[in-house]
């Protein structure tokens, strides 16, 4: 397999173990799905491979979707409205060091 | 400000607790408005999976099978999609925020078809958006803004007339551009070569993107989600580039639109019969 192939799918791995709640890799069905399709279409690599083209466009697809949506919530989480924020939540927002912070 | 207070009928809210609840929040005090919550329902279940019957695939949670929103059975044809799915439900952690969960989402849109729209509805409002596509406006001064267009768009629109056949000019004035029937009939044509689950996922990539052409240009594996979505938002991108970027506006306004489209192309991807799927489907009966 080519070194791209190789990192979008540790890529997509470690993004599917970001979101799911099984401790053990070999549990997850969706794990097992990749890497039996990954391990499908690895013969073929020397050749001009159609649907190798369509897997690694498939898998980049489903990586960025799981990366955009994992900032999406880091991003909302840090600035979605919870109250009013104390002095030195504002202060880092922006940062600043409060007075009788050590510089 | 009476009017706006919401109405709540306790019969109701007795069927409702299980799912939604209301709560009153104070966040603004000066402006005495009211902000109704819907409240997310906690998750339920442990573990998601899928069931395999008739070539066809249902979500499991736990015990229990997934169902639609209007109570249909959650039946998907492709293994790919049905396991994205169970995990995307499997993602929720505390509570199921379902707004964030696109292909959950497309399934039950297309399973349901609550506007009960058909399949030639779908594809007319797609090429009627082709009149107000974003790569056909480009700036009216001769700018900065005006160069990058020229720069990151034309190649793009140029690809896309060679692949399809068809004619297509930007405008720079408010009239807009003129796209003659021809190209419309052609650009019908393939999307009518589409089944009906893949024409909702380009209706909700094209409202995504506001731009027909370049997610056409996306399924057709030319650019790569996060450069369409970079495309769509050259403007946006320009202007904060110049006036200052906030996270909470544009980052979280990228990170949706890549989201959405990558759901969207995905969907068509996985539900359209391509040499990759069929034969994923003839090594999983093996």
């Amino acid at each position: 397999m080519s070194q791209g192939i190789v990192r979008s799918l540790r890529q997509l791995l470690s993004e599917i173990r970001h979101i799911s709640s099984e401790k053990k890799r070999q549990d997850s069905l969706l794990i097992k799905y990749i890497m039996m399709q990954f391990h499908k279409h690895k013969e073929t690599d020397q050749q001009l491979c159609k649907a190798q083209e369509e897997m690694k466009f498939l898998a980049s697809s489903y990586l960025c979707y799981l990366q955009s949506q994992r900032r999406y919530e880091a991003i909302y989480n840090q600035y979605h409205a919870k109250g009013e924020r104390s002095v030195r939540e504002t202060a880092d927002m922006v940062g600043f060091k409060l007075p009788h912070d050590t510089k | 400000m009476l009017n706006t207070f919401p109405v709540f009928y306790p019969s109701l809210l007795r069927f409702k607790t299980v799912s939604a609840t209301f709560s009153i929040k104070k966040c603004y005090p000066s402006s005495l408005t009211l902000i109704r919550h819907y409240a997310a329902p906690k998750r339920f279940y442990r573990k998601t999976g899928i069931l395999r019957g008739d070539g066809k695939f249902e979500i499991t949670l736990d015990q229990r099978k997934l169902k639609s929103p209007k109570g249909s059975p959650f039946v998907i044809e492709s293994e790919p999609l049905a396991l994205a799915v169970a995990a995307e439900w499997d993602a929720q952690k505390g509570k199921i925020q379902q707004s964030s969960m696109h292909l959950s989402g497309l399934c039950s849109t297309a399973i349901d078809n609550p506007n009960k729209l058909t399949k030639s509805d779908l594809v007319q409002h797609i090429i009627g958006c082709l009149d107000t596509d974003t790569v056909l406006y480009q700036s009216s001064e001769a700018d900065e803004l005006y160069e990058q267009q020229i720069q990151e768009w034309d190649p793009v629109l140029k690809w896309f007339c060679k692949r399809y056949g068809v004619k297509l000019e930007a405008a720079r004035d408010i009239s807009g551009p003129i796209i003659d029937q021809e190209t419309k009939n052609v650009l019908t044509k393939h999307l009518l070569s589409y089944n009906f689950w893949a024409i909702h996922g380009f209706s909700f990539g094209v409202e995504a993107l506001k731009s027909v052409i370049l997610t056409l240009c996306c399924v057709e594996r030319y650019i790569s989600i996060e450069k369409a979505v970079l495309l769509s938002r050259l403007e946006e991108e320009f202007q904060s580039g110049y006036w200052g970027r906030v996270e909470w506006a544009h980052d979280l306004n990228q990170q949706e639109t890549q989201a959405r489209l990558a759901a969207a192309v995905l969907f068509i991807h996985l539900n359209s019969s391509s040499t990759f799927v069929q034969s994923k489907k003839r090594f999983a009966t093996t």
